[in-house]
């Protein structure tokens, strides 16, 4: 039992707000929303300290974080390899969903359909793609990342469960959000759009949410996780988690990045379309080492939290 | 559920002849698509049932493609034309928590009710002192100084036929469907899978059956038994030793049906430095003999006579250790060498079982007693259910109902998984199943194995000890409830 050795309880119990590895091998960064300000990240985005950003960049990937992801890559699907700590998340992600699912829609909205489409950005090695496409209410799952390494691994494993090979279950594409076209009818939209452990990566979420939200589909939701700007957060993730026990590599992540749930909610407010009738939903979650990940009410205001927010039908 | 695959049939080359019987020769093989299942379960006792009954009768595992791998005729081994007076030798003592998963699973409406025997009450004794200790829920209490309510269960455990059992779960599980059955058929081999330019089956195991047929399971549970094939092919050890004991088990019949009539009736267990001696009750004046003794002393039991050996079960409950000792190195002449004795003892009937008047011909029989734990129940794409998982001694009857609270928790676990899309056979997904179980189990082993250990001493300041703990504890009401309510599974 791993967790009877003491030493490794304290290591979970530093991380349990770090996540060590991000399944976000696609961060995405818009290295042209550059600012100086701090004030709420969520409009405009200090500027990144460590990593590399040609002058010239167009793109809105970081061949940085791209690389750095590639590193992790072979033991994306070991059990008890760094990535441990988003498995054991995963079926919460299913959780929110089912929870978001369930909030009443208005009268007059159309129901969502009996199987739904996703839209997995970030999709890294797969955790959540290949568990999407499992569920008996899935229709298809797309799955993106602008990292082919990782992508690779995550075909590799597809292949190992032959009922993830039927055609069109789950599809891994090698593309950045802004440049996956956008359906043109809504039935080629998703019904979920989903970005876990991502957003606190992005120099500039709210531009980078605007690429998400064309691909929802009307009565469909928007969905997340992503982790507090706080004092508690920088402690574990930055100073604990990477420069004192350096179970993260440094760099992973930039505290100064992370995104609150009020400013999420305040920019969606603000969003014509979206979150109507009470369909903005958040839940706080825990890492408690010996038992997992638990729901803490409450826990958005300063540590992991997932939110949801539906386009209006 | 995820739609099916069928893997495309082996293509053959009938152009070239050079190739064909090079071809032919491959595909008459191993190389044959292996049928893709989600669960495939060797062994079709209590455990494998009860979880494959579990699986296909909550609908949201009732997706899952299910196969059973029975190397005994299921269809033989079914309970038929059930006599009052004739009763199997192989019983089990249910928890009101295991019967309470039978009908939660819609078993236990399919059970010949007039076959199982509930008991209200337990005596416990020790053989040397004759230190004593009864259970029931009268004299025990849920906490200090509180009167027993009325809600409370008066049952301690159920009876039970274990072929009453399986055949309650078997047309269970038939009235449900779904489960693609292969019986009776041995598993050949069970080999990893290979890699085709479409699918890569090299983490599923692929069984062939004896009939020819080629499986490939996405999660292999091994209900299989102590000497399990599935925990061999996973490379998973299995620790314990030999306690050098047989359980010597007869149906009997007594002179009446208890002390407390049909409705009030009490299991027996009398702790003998060879081990403990348990009459438990079955309907009517019947009742099933567990008896844990020597190998050699087993071998001496199973050479008697009839009346010999009613005899020396009557003994058994009477007698002292030594007389006891002396009757078994008696080549025959038990039964009178008993009646003179039993005179000269001091014996208060009400306080242990009716006296044997006959047992059920071809019922004496032996099996050695073990104790084993696997070190883990779970592998990749391989969880471990019942015997394959944990051998027990059987002194608390606690065996089958660590097998069902196995399927229970293996259940629960593929639900979960099911629920969140995971691979019901990734190892992660599989984590919780042995989180749950193992350390209950192990508990239970320990428990079961000190208590033996406890009781196999004959003289010293042990056996004074241990009086002295027995006492105690039938005294307060609430340290038996405690227990009671362990041993009750919940």
């Amino acid at each position: 039992m791993a967790g009877r050795n003491p030493s490794k309880l304290v290591l979970k119990l530093q991380t349990f707000t770090a996540r060590p590895q991000c399944q976000c091998a696609s961060v995405l960064r818009v290295a042209s929303h550059r600012a100086t300000s701090t004030t709420s990240p969520i409009l405009v985005r200090h500027s990144s300290t460590t990593a590399y950003h040609p002058p010239q960049q167009t793109s809105s990937v970081d061949p940085t974080e791209v690389s750095h992801f590639n590193a992790l890559a072979s033991s994306w699907w070991d059990p008890h390899g760094p990535s441990r700590l988003l498995h054991l998340m995963n079926p919460l992600r299913h959780t929110f969903i089912s929870r978001c699912l369930d909030t009443p829609a208005l009268p007059n909205d159309p129901p969502l359909p009996s199987r739904l489409r996703y839209l997995d950005v970030g999709c890294g090695g797969g955790i959540f793609a290949e568990s999407a496409a499992r569920l008996a209410t899935t229709d298809s799952v797309i799955a993106i990342d602008p990292s082919a390494e990782v992508l690779k691994i995550a075909q590799g494993h597809q292949r190992r469960d032959p009922a993830l090979m039927a055609p069109g279950r789950l599809t891994y594409k090698n593309i950045p959000i802004e440049k996956l076209p956008v359906g043109p009818s809504e039935a080629e939209k998703y019904d979920i759009v989903a970005l876990w452990e991502v957003l606190e990566h992005v120099n500039s979420p709210g531009p980078f949410l605007e690429h998400l939200m064309p691909h929802v589909k009307p009565g469909g939701w928007l969905v997340l996780s992503t982790i507090a700007r706080t004092w508690t957060s920088w402690a574990v993730t930055n100073v604990m988690a990477e420069d004192v026990l350096g179970i993260v590599p440094k760099g992973t992540h930039d505290w100064k990045k992370y995104v609150n749930e009020n400013e999420l909610r305040d920019w969606f407010d603000r969003k014509e379309g979206w979150g109507q009738n009470g369909a903005m939903k958040v839940m706080g979650v825990m890492y408690v080492p010996g038992l997992g990940w638990k729901e803490v009410p409450g826990g958005e205001g300063w540590g992991n939290y997932f939110f949801g927010v539906r386009k209006d039908a | 559920m995820p739609p099916r695959l069928q893997l495309s049939p082996v293509f053959r080359v009938h152009t070239l002849p050079s190739q064909i019987s090079c071809r032919r020769s491959y595909a008459s093989s191993s190389a044959t698509s292996p049928e893709i299942y989600d669960v495939v379960c060797v062994g079709g006792g209590p455990a494998g049932l009860s979880l494959l009954t579990a699986l296909r009768s909550s609908k949201l595992t009732s997706n899952l493609r299910i196969a059973l791998i029975e190397a005994q005729d299921l269809q033989k081994n079914r309970l038929r034309d059930p006599s009052p007076d004739a009763y199997s030798n192989r019983c089990s003592s249910l928890t009101p928590g295991s019967v309470r998963n039978l009908q939660e699973i819609g078993a236990w409406s399919y059970i010949h009710a007039s076959r199982v025997q509930p008991y209200q009450e337990m005596q416990v004794w020790d053989g040397i002192t004759d230190s004593r200790i009864s259970f029931d829920w009268t004299s025990a209490s849920p906490l200090p100084f509180t009167p027993r309510k009325l809600s409370q269960p008066t049952t301690i455990a159920t009876m039970v036929e274990n072929t009453n059992l399986t055949t309650a779960l078997l047309a269970r599980l038939s009235s449900l469907g779904g489960v693609d059955i292969f019986s009776p058929t041995k598993v050949s081999s069970i080999e990893l899978g290979s890699q085709t330019p479409d699918v890569d089956l090299s983490s599923w195991p692929i069984l062939t059956l004896s009939d020819g047929k080629s499986l490939a399971a996405r999660l292999l549970v091994g209900a299989d038994g102590a000497n399990s094939p599935v925990r061999t092919f996973a490379d998973i050890q299995s620790r314990g030793f030999d306690y050098n004991r047989h359980g010597v088990v007869a149906s009997l019949k007594l002179s009446g049906p208890g002390w407390g009539g049909p409705d009030h009736k009490t299991a027996y267990q009398r702790f003998l430095p060879t081990g403990p001696i348990a009459m438990l009750p079955l309907p009517g004046n019947m009742a099933t003999l567990v008896w844990s003794t020597t190998p050699e002393r087993a071998a001496k039991l199973k050479s008697l006579s009839a009346n010999d050996f009613i005899a020396m079960v009557n003994a058994g409950f009477r007698l002292s250790a030594v007389d006891l000792e002396y009757l078994h190195t008696l080549p025959s002449g038990q039964e009178e060498e008993v009646a003179w004795r039993e005179h000269h003892t001091p014996i208060k009937e009400k306080d242990i079982p009716m006296k044997v008047v006959h047992v059920q011909e071809n019922t004496v029989a032996s099996f050695p007693l073990r104790m084993r734990h696997a070190d883990t129940y779970t592998g990749e794409r391989i969880a471990l259910v019942g015997d394959a998982a944990h051998t027990i001694h059987p002194l608390a009857g606690q065996g089958l109902n660590q097998g069902q609270a196995d399927a229970a928790a293996l259940t629960r676990t593929i639900s979960a998984a099911v629920a969140t899309g995971q691979d019901i056979g990734s190892l992660l997904a599989l984590e919780p199943y042995n989180d749950e179980q193992y350390a209950a189990n192990n508990a239970m082993l320990g428990i079961c194995d000190k208590l033996h250990r406890l009781y196999s001493v004959e003289s010293g300041p042990l056996v004074g000890l241990r009086s002295l703990g027995l006492s105690a504890v039938d005294s307060m009401g609430w340290v038996k409830g405690l227990l009671m309510g362990r041993a009750a599974g919940g």
